[in-house]
C-alpha cells in the first residue's frame, strides 16, 4: 500500500518530502532481502570447496552409477540400454553372488557387534585417571593409522597353520587341532573379522571415549548412593547415556562391513575357493580384473547399495522407537 | 559488498580449479593431423628396472630410424591389465600397447582399441611365432616378439649333493615326483625337492595341454575338469610328504619363486622360460646363490612324448605388441615400422643376448641366446630351449577370465587342503556351465 502511495507520489513529481518518504519505507524490507542474499551466499561460499569437490567426485558418480547399472558398458565402446538385464543375469546366472552375498553378511554379523564390544570395552577402561593413559589410548588407535597392506602381512604370518604365533599359543592352552585360519574354508573368514576388529576398535573407542566423557558425573554419584553395582551402573547410566554414539557406530560399522575390501584382497584375495569373497570383492572382479563389464558391475554395486539403505534405515527406526 | 565481491570470486576460482582437470590441451599435436618433426612413439612397458627388454627394442629400434623417438610409458606389472582398461577407457593409453597376457586380446579388440594389423603379420617370416594367439574373428591384432614356455629348472649342485641322477628328458611328472621325494629325504634342513608356485598354471597350465585329449577348447567347454585330477593328487601328495613348500606357508609367507630356488630352497622349479634371464642377472648380482644349474624338459604326463627324439608338450603364452586403435593417423606407419622390427632378426638377436626367449628362431638368434654369460650351455638345456609343441596357456575367447577366475578358486581350495579334489572340480564345473548357459 505505501509502496503504490510512494509510486504515485513520485509520478506527480511531489516534494522532496515524498521521496524520502518512499526511501524511509523500503530500507528494511531491501535490507532484509539483501541481507538474506549476503547470508545464502556466505553459506553456500562456506560449503562450496567442499561441496563442489563431493558433486564432482562423489554424487555425479553414484547418479551415474545408477545409470550405468541398467546399461552394457564395458569401459571402452557406447553404453545401451539394457533394462533389467543386469540384474536377471546376477540374480540367475552368478555363480559367485549368492555366495558373495552371504560372505558379506557373515563378516558384518560377526565383525559389528564384536567391534562394538571390544571398542566399547577399551573405551570403559581408558576413561579411568590412571598413569599413561595417553599411551594406552595412542596404543589402541595405532592399527586404525597403519598400512593395511603392513598389517596384511604381519597377521598372516601370526595366522600361519603350523609355525604361527597364534596356533603356537593354542596348542600350549592344550587345543591340539586349532584352526588353519586363513587357508581353511571354514576359518579364514573369522580370521579377517579378527583383524578388521583389532584395526577399527581404536577408531570406534575414541567416539566411545568422548561419549563417556559427556555422561554427568552425578548421574554415578546418585547410582552409588543408591546401592547400584558397577555392572548396574554401566547398564542403567553408562549403556543409556552413551545411545547417540553407539547408534552413530552402529550405522556406521554396518556400513563399513558392507563394503569390507581391502582387508579381504591383501589377507586372503577372497579365498580359500570362495571362503571369504565378499561383494565389493565381486564388484572389482567383474568390472577391473575380469572383462571390464562396468555396467554389470555397477548392478552388484547398486544391490550393495540397497542392502546398506535398508540396514541404516531400520538402525534409524530402531533407534527412534527405543527414543520415545 | 567488498565482501561479496571476494566470495564471488573465490567461487569462481573454486568452480576454476575443478573444471581445470578436465579440460584437455595436447600442445603436441598439430591442428591438421599430421606430425612435426621426428615422430614419437609411446610404448607400454613394467617393471623397467628389472625388464630391460623394453629399452634394449627401443634402442636398437631407434639406431634404425632416427626420425622415430621411442618412449616407453612404465605401469606396475601386477596390475597391468587394470591400468590399462583405465587408460584405454579414458583414451590416454599409449600409442604401442603391449599385450602382457594373450588372454585380454579379446577383450581390447570387442572394446575396439586394438588396430587390425593382418598387413604386418601377413609380412612376416615363417620364422616368427606366436602371432596366432592374436587372432580374433580371422584379424590379427598383434605381433609377438617374446615366446615363453614351460621347462624344468633344476640346481646340479643340489642334485650332486643328494646324489640323484639329474633329468635326462625322459621324465614323465611320476618320474618327477619320485626324485623329488629322494631330493628332500637326502637333503633335509628345510630343502625342498622342488618348488611350485601359488598360480593355477602351474598345474592347470599341463593338465589343459598334456592331458590325453587335451586341446585348447578343453577349459572352454564346462564340460569336466576331472582330466586335472591325477595332476591335483600327484601334487598334495608331493606337498603332504613334504618334498614341496605347502600351500599354506606359500600364501602366508608370501614366498617368491626367485627366493626359494635363487637361493637353493628347492633342487627344482617348474617355470617359463622368462626365469632364464631373472637367475642369470640375479647370480650375477649375488641376489641369487651362484650354483650350477641346468634346463630340462617339462615332465610329460606320459612316456608317449618323452625322449630327445620326440617333441615334449608344454604352455606358454607369447608377448606381444598391438598398435591403439585411437593412434594419431600420422604415426600408425611408424608403429607398424616398430611392429616389424620386433618380429626380425635383428631384434631376436638383442632379446636374446639379455635371456629373453624371442619369437625369432633363426640359428643366429640360438646362438646369441646361448652365449650369454651365465646361461646353462648342456645339451639337455639346448634341446628344452629349442624343442618343445607349446600349446596356449589360455585359448583365446572373451568368457577366459571367468573362466580362469573360478578355476583358480578350485585351485586354492584344493591346494589349501580346505577342499577336495572331486567336490572342488565339480563345484567349477557347475559354476562355468552356468555362466556359459
Amino acid at each position: 500500500m505505501s509502496e503504490v502511495v510512494a509510486e504515485a507520489a513520485l509520478v506527480e513529481g511531489k516534494t522532496q518530502a515524498g521521496v524520502r518518504y518512499r526511501a524511509k519505507d523500503k530500507t528494511p524490507r531491501s535490507r532484509r532481502s539483501k541481507l538474506r542474499l549476503r547470508n545464502t551466499l556466505l553459506g553456500w561460499s562456506f560449503i562450496a570447496p567442499n561441496f563442489i569437490g563431493f558433486a564432482l567426485l562423489t554424487l555425479l558418480p553414484i547418479l551415474a552409477l545408477f545409470y550405468v547399472s541398467f546399461t552394457d558398458w564395458n569401459a571402452f565402446g557406447q553404453a545401451n540400454w539394457i533394462g533389467l538385464d543386469n540384474f536377471r543375469r546376477l540374480f540367475t546366472k552368478e555363480p559367485n553372488f549368492e555366495i558373495a552375498l552371504k560372505n558379506t553378511l557373515y563378516y558384518t554379523v560377526l565383525h559389528v557387534p564384536l567391534t562394538m564390544a571390544a571398542s566399547l570395552g577399551l573405551a570403559i577402561l581408558l576413561n579411568r585417571k590412571l598413569k599413561g593413559v595417553t599411551f594406552f589410548r595412542t596404543a589402541a588407535f595405532f592399527p586404525y593409522i597403519c598400512s593395511i597392506v603392513a598389517v596384511a602381512v604381519v597377521w598372516n604370518a601370526l595366522f600361519h597353520p603350523e609355525y604361527g604365533p597364534i596356533n603356537e599359543v593354542l596348542r600350549f592352552i592344550g587345543i591340539d587341532d586349532p584352526p588353519r585360519w586363513t587357508v581353511s574354508k571354514e576359518w579364514a573368514m573369522p580370521a579377517v573379522v579378527i583383524v578388521g576388529t583389532w584395526r577399527e576398535m581404536g577408531y570406534y573407542m575414541l567416539l566411545y571415549l568422548a561419549g563417556l566423557q559427556t555422561i554427568p558425573r552425578e548421574q554415578y554419584e546418585a547410582a552409588s548412593l543408591d546401592g547400584a553395582s558397577s555392572w548396574q551402573q554401566f547398564l542403567y547410566v553408562t549403556w543409556p547415556g552413551l545411545r547417540p554414539q553407539t547408534f552413530f557406530i552402529a550405522v556406521m560399522l554396518t556400513i563399513g562391513s558392507m563394503k569390507v575390501f581391502d582387508l579381504v584382497l591383501v589377507m586372503t584375495d577372497g579365498g580359500p575357493g570362495t571362503a571369504t569373497l565378499v561383494l565389493s570383492q565381486l564388484i572389482w572382479n567383474k568390472s577391473f580384473k575380469e572383462t571390464g563389464q562396468f555396467g554389470y558391475a555397477s548392478s552388484i554395486a547398486v544391490v550393495l547399495f540397497v542392502i546398506c539403505l535398508v540396514f541404516t534405515l531400520v538402525q534409524f527406526f530402531v533407534n527412534k522407537r527405543n527414543q520415545k | 559488498m567488498k565482501m561479496q565481491k571476494a566470495l564471488a570470486l573465490g567461487i569462481a576460482a573454486v568452480i576454476a580449479i575443478s573444471l581445470a582437470g578436465c579440460s584437455s590441451d595436447d600442445p603436441s599435436t598439430d591442428p591438421n593431423g599430421s606430425a612435426t618433426g621426428p615422430v614419437e612413439l609411446t610404448v607400454s612397458g613394467w617393471s623397467l628396472s628389472t625388464t630391460p627388454e623394453f629399452q634394449v627394442l627401443a634402442d636398437a629400434f631407434m639406431a634404425e630410424n632416427q626420425d622415430i623417438k621411442v618412449v616407453i610409458k612404465e605401469y606396475d606389472a601386477a596390475d597391468y591389465e587394470t591400468l590399462m582398461l583405465t587408460d584405454m577407457s579414458a583414451g590416454t593409453a599409449p600409442d604401442i600397447i603391449t599385450i602382457k597376457q594373450a588372454k585380454f586380446t579379446s577383450l581390447w579388440v570387442q572394446g575396439g582399441q586394438l588396430l587390425d594389423v593382418s598387413d604386418v603379420v601377413a609380412g612376416l617370416g615363417p620364422e616368427v611365432s606366436g602371432s596366432s594367439s592374436y587372432v580374433v574373428d580371422g584379424a590379427s591384432y598383434a605381433v609377438a616378439y617374446r615366446q615363453d614356455h614351460w621347462v624344468l629348472f633344476y640346481n646340479k649342485d643340489l642334485f650332486d649333493q643328494a646324489g640323484v641322477a639329474y633329468p635326462d628328458g625322459t621324465w614323465t611328472w611320476d618320474d618327477y615326483a619320485t626324485a623329488a621325494k629322494a631330493l628332500s629325504a637326502a637333503l633335509g634342513q628345510g630343502v625342498f625337492g622342488t618348488y611350485e608356485h601359488s598360480w593355477q598354471s602351474t598345474l592347470q597350465g599341463f593338465a589343459n595341454t598334456q592331458s590325453p585329449g587335451a586341446n585348447p577348447s578343453l577349459v572352454l567347454n564346462g564340460e569336466d575338469y576331472g582330466y586335472m585330477k591325477p595332476y591335483y593328487e600327484r601334487v598334495l601328495d608331493l606337498q603332504a610328504s613334504g618334498a614341496q613348500e605347502s600351500y599354506a606357508n606359500l600364501t602366508t609367507n608370501k614366498l617368491t619363486y626367485q627366493g626359494q630356488f635363487g637361493k637353493q630352497f628347492a633342487a627344482m622349479l617348474p617355470m617359463g622360460s622368462w626365469y632364464v634371464a631373472t637367475l642369470t642377472s640375479q647370480q650375477a648380482s649375488g641376489d641369487a646363490d651362484g650354483f650350477a644349474w641346468g634346463i630340462a624338459p617339462i615332465p610329460q604326463y606320459d612316456s608317449s612324448t618323452t625322449g630327445l627324439d620326440k617333441m615334449p608338450v608344454t604352455f606358454g603364452d607369447p608377448t606381444g605388441f598391438a598398435i591403439n586403435k585411437n593412434i594419431d593417423s600420422a604415426k600408425v606407419d611408424a608403429a607398424k615400422k616398430w611392429l616389424d622390427f620386433v618380429a626380425s632378426e635383428k631384434a631376436g638377436v638383442e632379446l636374446a643376448k639379455i635371456g629373453i626367449v624371442s619369437s625369432v628362431s633363426t640359428s643366429a638368434v640360438t646362438e646369441a641366446y646361448f652365449a650369454m654369460p651365465g646361461i646353462a650351455t648342456d645339451d639337455l638345456s639346448k634341446f628344452a630351449m629349442s624343442a618343445h609343441k607349446t600349446g596356449p596357456e589360455n585359448p583365446v575367447s572373451l568368457n577366459i577370465q571367468e573362466i580362469q577366475s573360478i578355476l583358480n578358486e578350485a585351485h586354492s581350495a584344493i591346494m589349501s587342503e580346505s577342499g577336495s579334489v572331486d567336490s572342488e572340480l565339480a563345484i567349477a564345473r557347475d559354476k562355468i556351465k552356468l555362466i556359459l548357459s
